[in-house]
């Protein structure tokens, strides 16, 4: 049961189609294991649509509505999306990062960061925010850090505990600037994160700080 | 729309739509299902010609896209009704809000298109419809969304005016607050706000 959502504010900023591609990613990911979220997400929804019928219409010329007629009959595209939900029972992974791994799960270039956490950089093209899968081995723990910028996390496997909360698949934490935090992983099996960053980390322990260098954002 | 009106007669058809929120659905739902079901080109110029001039109002909103380009927007949205009317379910969604999110989606695209943003996601890709497994689940969106539609002629104006900034303008919060010569808290409380009256079901921060 996920426990952990995304706020309003995300939620009508997804709605809406008006979040930096990385976020929208990660919202989206987690819509694929909330049915919750899902349902405010069809009422966010709603209030474009009632917008949308509601706008003043600008006169359209017929050329376009023939060109459109004239090209009802083109085969149709066929485009992921389309495919995403059959793919699902098959696949755990969200579709979306399914779509951006573009590939087999296993085929990830994991680096790893310290004993117990490896990261795997992903593209989503977005220029500001990092979009990155976070691997902590089980019972292990990502130094205590704080964020330059913010930070969303969507837990995919496993669990981890920060002092603030337990957070298990399908829960959303968003951290801002501030916070400090260390994430362990819970006993038994390896945790792994979606996670979305606009500043790296920063270690805060005297002795991870040597690293600080190496966290640079990877944005794009 | 007489023809539309005596071609609705199987019964399949209009139980599909009227019984679980024993509510009326609008002719435009009509409309996509008999595009989807039945190819109907009729229906389907009909179609476009309500709703092609508000994808082009649409597209020039926020003013960012030439008239060119909107033309260009409304012939996408238009083709993507036509192939996607089949997976239109109108117990799920008014015809309006399933365009609506069509429109945003090609919009979106085309923006990212026109700036040269290289990204391997195109917005369908991060709006994938997951199909709820519960009746239960699809009936109770369904009414959420209702209820929301019912609601939003109760907006103040000042916080409708926002919301129309951000969903039919396409501004982030901090661009809307400089358009109105407002603080940020004050936009972002005021999305909240609205949201809340809208009965968004949300039970978080």
């Amino acid at each position: 049961m996920v426990m952990h959502h995304p706020s309003v504010d995300f939620l009508t900023a997804h709605a809406a189609g008006i979040l930096p591609v990385a976020q929208s990613a990660c919202v989206s990911a987690h819509l694929t294991y909330c049915e919750k979220c899902r349902r405010s997400n069809a009422q966010l929804q709603a209030i474009g649509g009632v917008f949308f019928e509601q706008l003043a219409p600008t006169p359209v010329s017929e050329s376009v509505l023939d060109n459109v007629l004239a090209r009802l009959d083109e085969p149709e595209p066929l485009h992921f999306a389309d495919t995403a939900s059959v793919a699902r029972a098959e696949d755990s992974l969200p579709g979306v990062l399914r779509r951006i791994i573009n590939g087999d799960f296993s085929q990830l270039v994991w680096k790893k960061v310290t004993r117990s956490l490896s990261i795997s950089h992903l593209n989503t093209g977005d220029t500001h925010y990092e979009f990155a899968l976070y691997r902590i081995g089980a019972g292990g723990r990502i130094p205590e850090h704080d964020h330059g910028g913010s930070e969303m996390t969507l837990v995919l496997e496993g669990g981890f505990s920060d002092g603030q909360g337990t957070y298990h698949p399908g829960d959303f934490v968003y951290r801002k600037n501030t916070d400090i935090h260390a994430p362990v992983a819970i006993d038994g099996e390896d945790c792994i994160c979606l996670a979305v960053l606009d500043a790296p980390l920063k270690f805060t322990g005297w002795q991870y700080r040597w690293m600080n260098p190496f966290l640079q954002l990877r944005a794009g | 729309m007489v023809e539309q009106r005596t071609d609705k007669g199987g019964e399949a058809r209009a139980t599909a739509w009227s019984v679980p929120t024993g509510r009326r659905t609008d002719e435009w739902s009509e409309s996509l299902v008999l595009i989807g079901k039945h190819r109907d080109r009729a229906a389907f110029t009909r179609f476009f010609r309500h709703f092609a001039p508000l994808i082009k109002s649409f597209a020039l909103a926020g003013s960012s896209l030439s008239a060119s380009h909107a033309d260009e927007l409304v012939q996408e949205v238009m083709l993507k009704v036509w192939q996607k009317a089949e997976g239109f379910n109108p117990e799920k969604a008014a015809a309006s809000t399933w365009v609506y999110t069509i429109a945003r989606n090609c919009r979106t695209d085309m923006f990212r298109r026109l700036q040269k943003f290289d990204t391997p996601l195109a917005a369908d890709d991060l709006n994938i419809d997951v199909e709820e497994e519960e009746p239960f689940a699809v009936l109770h969106t369904r009414r959420g969304s209702d209820r929301v539609r019912e609601l939003m002629g109760d907006l103040p104006p000042d916080q409708a005016q926002i919301l129309a900034k951000v969903y039919m303008e396409g501004k982030s919060h901090s661009e809307a607050a400089a358009e109105l010569d407002l603080p940020l808290g004050t936009v972002k409380s005021r999305v909240r706000l609205a949201i809340q009256k809208l009965q968004v079901q949300m039970d978080r921060q």
